[in-house]
């Protein structure tokens, strides 16, 4: 490796992934150095945002949240559903090093690029599956989406406090949770690979690893019998905690006190009458010294609020909306300008970490459909424009 | 398999013990007096150095090696164990500086993660606590420490990453990882669609989801989550599912857009029959309609959830201080069918450890005498 390159640099991953899950995974590998096509299919668009013959710019076709998942990789247009479209499909396979997938249960065996087929082909080839609860078990043939897999993960009656009805978050979080265990198993495989020249088939289940977020509170209830207490936003070793109302429709900030010396500090500040001496001495009186807190901030915009504990060395944090994020400095060190000629000045997030003395990675556009599939063809398969155009001849359909 | 010295806070032990269940040697060092993954609620009993919670679910898998790491001594043997690792992983401060680290083993993976601000603050400035919660109250943190093992499983991510560039190449090299930054990334969304279209993402409660009609609704027994595909078949699924003749009737109903613009008045409907429902029997029933379905399930109903018990991700054992339970493996030993250790008991595998990298019987005899080592 030269000084430069990134850890899966010279890796070749095929994308079958739709929606958030597996692309994502995708993209996570490719933000690491990996070389992907993402295979898909223009008589059948949507799930991955894409149309065929979009113009170029603005999002190629694709919506902007898919158009951010399917970044860093190019697309090549093949019907699976026909015998040269699967032909070709299996050519890549061949010459790949990992294939991440996330359709229900049974469908890539259907299409006739199940495992065991493709392991057959490419015995090292690292074949990961992301259906939501996995390939076996009696749930392996359910279907779930984010919001259901937050319900079923144990999340949303983890969140909130005591009585409140279940509590979600809005995003697509556990698709993204499940794209990082998937790509953390392959790259252990790859790892494996390494010392024994074999690949595996990686059957995840995006389930398990949001219940895996979540494993020490489902230790704690398998030994006590009870379900966790619910904590708001309290902590059992910081208090006051809370996120607290501040002027301002809907504003608040976040505020946890670590010590016994910074809630002298905060309840002189506020005029909280409450001694609360000692962290349990707080945690007893939680609800009073948050309505002293609360009156206090009420008559403040959050942001005043966390300038003038921060000066007072107590930690405090306005909550952030999407229109406050871009300015932040952590949002600055992940925020990555798009590296190719007609996407100036375009930015996307990157991974939240950096290997030092490596280059940042180049991103790239989500490509339009079929976009730069057919230099893959060229360049994997060591093929000439003629070979690659015959190939493709007949697709798509 | 390779050799890490975990050396994280709880911030980032999620990610250490990731390491382990891809079958790493990961070796916890830990300060003789023991640190605060080991005290962090909920306790399972007696209040000691073995009952939390976190300690025993993100520490099974690893071995412990309890050092007085401000001692010279006890750096001593830090350096000789970081000589014979493939990887560091620890929150900063670093116990050693980076140039003592990289001088003991040159082709060293080192894993540096920033805490950053305590976990509310981290997730207030990220962006997160905005899309958490419902709109009619305040919003709220993500319950268990999840941020935490947010920010865990992009170090395990780092850290994977670079040993598989060290097993290709046989060069180390060194990774920060910020625990804002992390969960900033996870809020992804709340950027893009306000790049795209100006508009914020806001709490949902538990109504959100791509699709026009999604949300938790009340069972006689709790709650059920319920996600309508939108094409036309995911509706006529859904109205075979729910008896209710307004939806049946009501063919303008058909149309996604549709019903967005009257998703509560339709979600009330469907409340009111599901409220006098039991939620396993009208989850299994839009299974098998091909509706996206699930029970809303609090951590105590997983502990025999029947689909963890059948993937090895819960596992029966007989553990010595909490006897019978099921114990969650974790998501990477279960599709690896990875054995995972109990989490060990403080200093229990000191004098094993020592003796692999060289010490005699009588050396971990004198440092254990002298208070440099807990064995």
């Amino acid at each position: 490796m030269t000084e430069k390159t990134l850890p899966l640099s010279g890796i070749r991953v095929i994308d079958f992934g739709h929606i958030v899950a597996g692309p994502f995974c995708v993209r996570l590998l490719a933000d690491l150095g990996a070389d992907v096509v993402k295979v898909e299919t223009s008589t059948r668009q949507g799930r991955t945002g894409a149309r065929r013959g979009a113009p170029r710019g603005g999002n190629n076709g694709r919506t902007p949240h898919l158009y951010h998942i399917n970044r860093n990789r190019r697309s090549l247009d093949l019907n699976l559903k026909t015998e040269r479209g699967l032909a070709v499909a299996k050519r890549l396979v061949e010459v790949a090093d990992v294939l991440v997938e996330n359709y229900s249960s049974g469908v890539m065996d259907r299409l006739g690029l199940g495992y065991a087929a493709l392991a057959a082909i490419n015995p090292r080839l690292i074949y990961a599956s992301m259906a939501s609860f996995g390939q076996t078990g009696p749930r392996r043939g359910w279907t779930g989406m984010n919001v259901n897999l937050q319900a079923a993960s144990g999340l949303m009656l983890a969140t909130g406090a005591e009585g409140d009805p279940p509590i979600g978050i809005s995003n697509s979080w556990n698709d993204y949770i499940g794209g990082l265990h998937a790509a953390i198993a392959i790259l252990g495989a790859l790892s494996e690979r390494q010392k024994t020249g074999n690949g595996r088939h990686l059957d995840v289940s995006q389930f398990e690893g949001s219940v895996a977020m979540l494993g020490s509170l489902v230790l704690a209830s398998a030994v006590t019998g009870k379900p966790p207490a619910r904590l708001g936003s309290r902590s059992p070793s910081a208090a006051p905690q809370g996120v607290y109302r501040c002027a301002g429709e809907d504003q608040w900030c976040a505020i946890s006190v670590q010590s016994d010396e910074e809630w002298q500090r905060l309840r002189v500040l506020v005029g909280c009458t409450l001694t609360g001496a000692t962290l349990a001495d707080r945690r007893a009186a939680h609800d009073a010294i948050d309505a002293a807190i609360e009156a206090w901030t009420g008559g403040l915009a959050p942001a005043e609020v966390e300038r003038r504990l921060s000066a007072l060395g107590i930690h405090a944090a306005a909550m952030r909306r999407g229109n406050e994020l871009e300015g932040a400095k952590e949002w600055q060190q992940i925020l990555h300008p798009l590296r190719e000629p007609g996407a100036e000045g375009k930015r996307v997030v990157g991974l939240p970490f950096s290997f030092r003395a490596r280059a940042p990675i180049a991103v790239t556009e989500a490509p339009r459909m079929g976009s730069g599939g057919r230099e893959t063809l060229r360049d994997w398969l060591k093929l000439d424009e003629a070979a690659v155009e015959e190939m493709m001849r007949a697709e798509p359909a | 398999m390779a050799r890490v010295l975990d050396l994280t806070t709880i911030v980032g032990a999620y990610g250490t013990r990731v390491l382990a269940e891809l079958g790493h040697d990961v070796l916890r060092i830990e300060d003789r007096g023991g640190d605060a993954l080991r005290r962090s609620e909920p306790l399972l009993g007696t209040r000691n150095l073995e009952s939390s919670a976190f300690h025993q679910f993100l520490n099974a898998g690893k071995r412990s090696v309890a050092l007085d790491l401000a001692s010279d001594d006890g750096k001593r043997i830090l350096r000789a164990l970081v000589a014979q690792a493939d990887a560091v992983v620890a929150s900063l401060p670093l116990p050693l500086s980076e140039d003592d680290l990289l001088a003991a083993k040159p082709d060293l993976v080192l894993v540096a993660i920033d805490d950053g601000a305590p976990e509310l603050c981290a997730y207030a400035s990220s962006g997160l606590l905005a899309i958490t919660g419902d709109p009619e109250s305040k919003p709220v943190m993500m319950g268990g420490h999840v941020p935490l093992s947010a920010v865990g499983v992009h170090v395990a991510l780092a850290a994977a990453a670079a040993l598989f560039a060290k097993d290709r190449t046989g060069e180390g090299q060194i990774v920060d990882v910020s625990a804002a930054q992390c969960l900033a990334a996870l809020a992804e969304q709340s950027w893009v669609e306000y790049s795209a279209s100006g508009e914020t993402m806001e709490r949902l409660g538990a109504k959100g989801g791509v699709t026009a009609l999604a949300g938790a609704l009340p069972c006689a027994d709790g709650h059920w989550m319920i996600s309508v595909p939108p094409d036309p078949r995911g509706w006529a699924n859904f109205v075979e599912l729910v008896p209710d003749p307004a939806f049946r009737d009501d063919h303008a109903l058909a149309d996604e857009a549709l019903r967005r613009e009257r998703k509560e008045e339709i979600l009330q409907r469907v409340a009111a029959w599901s409220t006098k429902q039991k939620k396993n029997e009208i989850v299994e029933d839009a299974q098998r309609r091909h509706i996206p379905a699930t029970v809303v399930t609090n951590p105590l109903e997983l502990v025999d959830d029947p689909q963890l018990l059948a993937r090895d991700f819960l596992r029966p054992v007989e553990h010595p201080d909490f006897g019978k339970i099921n114990f969650p493996a974790g998501a990477l030993a279960s599709l690896r069918h990875q054995p995972m250790s109990f989490a060990p008991r403080l200093g229990e595998h000191t004098a094993a450890v020592l003796r692999e990298i060289g010490y005699s019987d009588a050396d971990i005899a004198r440092l254990k005498e002298q208070g440099v080592v807990a064995a």
